[in-house]
């Protein structure tokens, strides 16, 4: 691997050479904005409309094109705004700033041309979606709370973890194996109340990309996706706000400048009201619900300022927590779980030429969970989380038409918090161990190129090399092979003290060879290992997970995926298509051991409670797209397989993980009817989860049942349960069809409202959200029955949501 | 030590999503494969008392459970041995009524009586030819230093018996509660939670408390009303508190959090720990310290 490394290098050097010699190259760059609000657009195509080459523009809409010295025609498109043509004499180097008028409603259709270079033919990126998020406002969301997470699990490829579960689960792949990223910082829970919200807050986000496939080399650290979230920089023409008012939660968002077209700010917040809503009149003081409240808040701020055309600089915050309280007042047991995320990302654009970009970033993450009980005079306390820091650097190099060199290194250090406890009762505290913490150093260098090798082969051909150290101070708990949740000897590592490193080489590869102008062939090879692992305990996943490190117990996990797909645009690109399949292996899964409680990841290391095997997943994704026009949206459908073997799961037998689908559709369409008017419909479909049941049951007596001394028998049983094969039976298949209509107000005024109406599971589909078995009856009287009860979470529920703008 | 019983954790987080939600629920018919039935061995060992064991088989989950059915799971003519490292008894077996329930599949030793700080092995051999085997010590019993009755704020005449434990120096002690009402109560119950272990307590003396437990399914009016969970002044109460092995600890411990986690979406499915090798179920020496006291 290191000879990719050299060769890319080496080529680098000599691009940097050779376009340096030819002085009558020159170079076209600049950045791509909304002409209304000033919001940089990433991902534009800006192409030479003579040479049908072009580039895209970055993450901070900036652009930079090296050709030979001539009268060009500059095209600039982007989905949504209108197109724009620039006449371009280049006989110097040149900066030119491109604002886009977005189109509006009555805009008559598109208009679409032939010769507009179309990413989905044209880029080497494979399993790779982008969404602006002001299209998706239009679909139906459910109770009005408009949700990027949920949005993603539409796509194929992207599997949806049920209701109630914010996770979601891509090519197979487990739900830590996604990286989601906000404005680069990691977000390592995205979920509100245990998964049916996410924690981003449509209002204050402009932009999101999910990579699923064909990783290129600047991202790493997981092994199946990418969600690249981008705040809204916020308007620096005009003070705007917007807001709604919704079943669950209102939200404010104010954005404007600070100095006109210079600096500008955003901020925007989000609070459940639901408790405050309930506490009066509804619940009576003294009755057995008081006390009881859930609620949670989210706050989004941004600050950017342009410093001159070379230098830029932002500020971007996140702060979301959850809270749940509970008090029984017949027992006086208070509980009070907060938890959530904190980020902090700083980040410093520069322009070295108008050929090289540099970013600069500094990077707080920090996600917290934490359980307070409290009974007369026990306490009892568990806590964990993860706070990383994180510096990095991104250089991004266009030596000429043909290369995009993206390349930068990258340090994180992790601070674990696994699970720790605190238990009083009295003035005796309970030894539940110290508080433990883990540390990490977490490092990466990356390369990559996308490179057009001839008119027809594009490659993106990169390598990541990462490095990951564990690190005192550490106590290594040694198991005691007979109990393994008890240990018989500590290894302590003191400070700065190395207990494990890895490195390793990542090769990221893929290639589009151009049929023709309307179609395409790709096909990518990648392999990713990711350093941090969140075990979870139970099926689903829940705030009380857990993240760790690869340890000197715990290896890397590690991915291989190969992927090949068709790509085809039809009616001069109004539809795109593809189809894409898959084969990817993945080493050094991980599981809790089977058994194994909560309470055993105290006074141990959590690691010790792991199991490790294997797990592939293969399948077909079908994606058809109409990005433009009244009538959009697409189609997804989804064939996948994916298994898991784990010597010391299941008897060492192969097994479905929980989300082993075979089937997955969705649906998403809008319709924009008029200027009053957008409909919306989302229909999905899924195969039923994967699940493990008791299959058979036997009876043990409460307490000892005879006394042979006063001559009694008690007929007092537990009916318990065993377990068949893991996860061999399966749920009813889950499908459902929301409906939205959203009602814009007059376009002209200041005050712009907009009342949004949704239907969620509009033919109240009954779908299986768990089974639990009720035993009737009782043994004393030997009429025990188990009747198997399936609860469904939610029928039919209608919403409205009142949105504004001013 | 209920309060600090992490499973229920779990049953709160799934409390507040039911609160917040409107679910529906409905009966469905699952089909499950139907597995060959296990030997279920239900067997105790106290101080004084013969060795006994019950022998069950398992059967399909959703079978109905009548009279007929616990008189037909019972497993007959089986030969079972235990050793307390002395001597090996074969057990007799009982086909005895009481209480107008026909008691068979009951093995007991006629002359052998659980004497302290000896392991038991039992050995089972059925008519089918499976051998199952399981062991457990009887250690020294550890008593509890006292313990009292305290009624619970605002509650009137209502409360739970508190104890103090010293636990031995030694890391490894388990323990399983059991209380009694004189004159209301048949037999010992177990409340929930009834099991514990040393790890977090080691050495430690301290303060603890029980709630009342009861029998499954109850129809008496104090476990339905809101002296459900509660002693009430006046009561006579026997406590019966246990050394047990690990393996008992282990076996209670996975048999309640699988009765509280029945069916919820957060709880991983796993199989209880027993200690019977080749079958199911408990071969259990529960060491025990008696104390009464009135509650007041």
């Amino acid at each position: 691997m290191k000879t990719i490394f050299s060769f890319l290098l080496s080529a680098l050097f000599c691009f940097n050479v050779s376009a340096q010699n030819k002085s009558n190259r020159y170079t076209l760059s600049g950045y791509v904005k909304d002409s209304k609000t000033g919001e940089a657009l990433l991902g534009c195509n800006v192409v030479i409309k003579e040479m049908h080459k072009g580039t895209n523009t970055n993450t901070y809409g900036f652009y930079s094109l090296t050709i030979d010295s001539g009268t060009y025609n500059l095209l600039i498109n982007y989905i949504g705004y209108k197109d724009q043509l620039i006449p371009v004499d280049l006989n110097k180097d040149q900066s030119i700033n491109i604002n886009l008028d977005p189109t509006t409603i009555e805009t008559k259709e598109v208009e679409i041309k032939a010769e507009r270079a179309d990413r989905n033919v044209n880029g080497t990126e494979m399993g790779r979606v982008q969404l602006d998020v002001d299209k998706i406002k239009s679909l139906p969301a459910f109770m009005g709370e408009v949700d990027i997470l949920k949005t993603i699990q539409l796509l194929p490829g992207v599997q949806s973890a049920g209701e109630g579960n914010a996770g979601f689960y891509v090519r197979g792949g487990g739900p830590d194996q996604n990286l989601i990223l906000l404005d680069e910082a990691v977000v390592y829970n995205a979920s509100h109340l245990f998964g049916f919200f996410s924690v981003f807050n449509s209002d204050a986000v402009k932009n999101m990309t999910l990579t699923k496939g064909g990783m290129p080399a600047q991202y790493g650290g997981r092994l199946s996706s990418v969600l690249d979230i981008s705040m809204k920089d916020g308007n620096d023409k005009k003070l705007h706000g917007s807001g709604g008012i919704g079943y669950i939660a209102s939200r404010l968002t104010l954005e404007g400048p600070i100095i006109k077209n210079k600096a500008s700010f955003i901020i925007s917040a989000r609070r459940t009201f639901i408790d405050l809503f309930l506490r009066k009149p509804f619940i009576k003081a003294g009755s057995a619900a008081e006390g009881n409240s859930y609620y949670f808040y989210d706050l989004n701020t941004k600050l950017n300022y342009t410093i001159s055309q070379k230098d830029r600089l932002f500020l971007s915050g996140y702060f979301g927590r959850d809270v749940f309280n509970f008090r029984s007042a017949q027992t006086g047991f208070k509980v009070r779980i907060p938890w959530g995320n904190a980020t902090t990302s700083m980040r410093w654009n520069h322009l070295f030429s108008d050929r090289l970009f540099l970013n600069t970033s500094l990077i707080y993450s920090d996600y917290k969970f934490e359980f307070q009980a409290n009974q007369q005079q026990f306490d009892f306390r568990i806590f964990s989380g993860i706070r990383d820091y994180t510096a990095k650097v991104d250089f991004n190099y266009f030596p000429n038409i043909l290369h995009n060199i993206k390349f930068g290194g990258n340090y994180i250090f992790h601070r674990f918090t696994p699970t720790n406890a605190y238990a009083r009762s009295g003035d005796v505290v309970f030894d539940l161990g110290k508080v433990t913490r883990i540390y990490a150093h977490d490092a990466a260098v990356y390369l990559n190129d996308e490179w057009d090798i001839t008119e027809k082969f594009r490659v993106n051909i990169g390598a990541r090399g990462t490095l990951f150290a564990h690190v005192g101070p550490f106590t290594r708990y040694v198991p005691d092979p007979v109990f393994p949740e008890r240990y018989t000897d500590t290894i302590i590592y003191d400070k700065n003290k190395i207990v494990k490193t890895y490195t390793n080489v990542e090769p990221r590869f893929s290639l589009r060879y151009e049929l023709n102008k309307a179609s395409s062939l790709k096909a990518s090879y990648t392999q990713n290992y990711q350093y941090v692992h969140l075990a979870s305990v139970s099926a689903a996943t829940l705030p009380t997970d857990v993240w760790v490190p690869s340890s000197d117990r715990v290896k890397p996990q590690f991915a291989t995926q190969y992927a090949l797909g068709y790509f085809r645009n039809i009616k001069d690109n109004e539809y795109e298509t593809s189809i894409e399949v898959y084969y990817k292996h993945m080493k050094n899964q991980i599981e809790y051991r089977e058994g194994a409680m909560p309470d055993q990841n105290l006074k141990n290391n959590t690691d010790n409670n792991f199991v490790f095997g294997k797990g592939w997943s293969y399948g077909t994704e079908l994606f058809l797209k109409k990005a433009a026009g009244k009538f959009n949206g697409w189609i997804g459908y989804t064939l996948a397989w994916t298994q898991r073997k784990f010597p010391e799961v299941n008897g060492g037998e192969q097994f479905s993980p929980k989300y082993d689908r075979r089937h997955d559709v969705s649906i998403a369409l809008t319709y924009n009817r008029n200027k009053r008017w957008t409909f919306g419909l989302v229909w999905i479909y899924a195969t039923g989860d994967a699940l493990t049941l008791q299959t058979e049951r036997y009876a043990i007596a409460a307490s000892p049942p005879i006394s042979f001394s006063e001559g009694t028998f008690s007929n007092n049983f537990y009916v318990l349960g065993n377990y068949g094969k893991r996860n061999a039976f399966r749920q009813k298949a889950y499908h459902r069809l929301d409906l939205s209509a959203t009602l814009h107000g007059k376009q002209k005024k200041r005050w712009q409202g907009e009342w949004n109406f949704s239907i969620f599971n509009v033919y109240s589909r009954m779908n299986p959200y768990f089974i639990y078995f009720n035993v009737e009856g009782n043994t004393q009287d030997g009429n025990l029955q188990i009747q198997a009860k399936q609860v469904s979470l939610f029928p039919i529920i209608p919403s409205v949501t009142y949105n504004f703008k001013f | 030590m209920k309060s600090l019983k992490i499973i229920q954790i779990n049953k709160w987080f799934l409390f507040c999503v039911m609160l917040l939600l409107i679910s529906c629920e409905k009966d469905i018919t699952v089909d499950l494969p139907k597995p060959d039935p296990k030997i279920v061995v239900d067997g105790y060992v106290e101080e004084g008392e013969p060795i006994y064991i019950i022998l069950t088989r398992s059967e399909p989950f959703f079978s109905p459970i009548t009279q007929n059915s616990l008189v037909n799971s019972v497993e007959k003519g089986a030969t079972v041995t235990v050793s307390d490292g002395i001597t090996t008894e074969q057990l007799m077996e009982i086909d005895t009524v009481v209480n107008g329930v026909t008691l068979r599949g009951i093995y007991f030793t006629p002359l052998m009586r659980g004497t302290f700080e000896r392991k038991y092995s039992l050995n089972v051999h059925t008519t089918k030819g499976e051998t199952v085997t399981a062991s457990t010590y009887l250690s020294q019993p550890i008593p509890l230093d006292s313990i009292w009755f305290k009624v619970q704020e605002n509650h009137d005449t209502l409360g739970f018996v508190w104890a103090h434990l010293t636990d031995p120096d030694t890391l490894g002690n388990c323990y399983r509660w059991f209380a009694k009402r004189l004159g209301k109560d048949d037999d010992f119950i177990a409340p929930f939670g009834s099991s514990f272990e040393d790890k977090f307590i080691n050495g430690q003396s301290f303060d603890f408390a029980y709630n009342r437990g009861s029998v499954d399914n109850s129809s008496a009016p104090d476990d339905n009303n809101i002296e459900e969970g509660f002693f009430k002044t006046g009561d006579t109460i026997v406590v019966k508190f246990c050394s047990v092995d690990r393996s008992v600890y282990e076996f209670w411990r996975d048999a309640e959090t699988q009765v509280s986690n029945n069916g919820s979406p957060f709880a991983s499915p796993s199989n209880i720990k027993g200690n019977v090798v080749g079958g199911l179920g408990l071969f259990a020496g529960y060491s025990a310290a008696f104390d009464t006291i009135i509650a007041k």
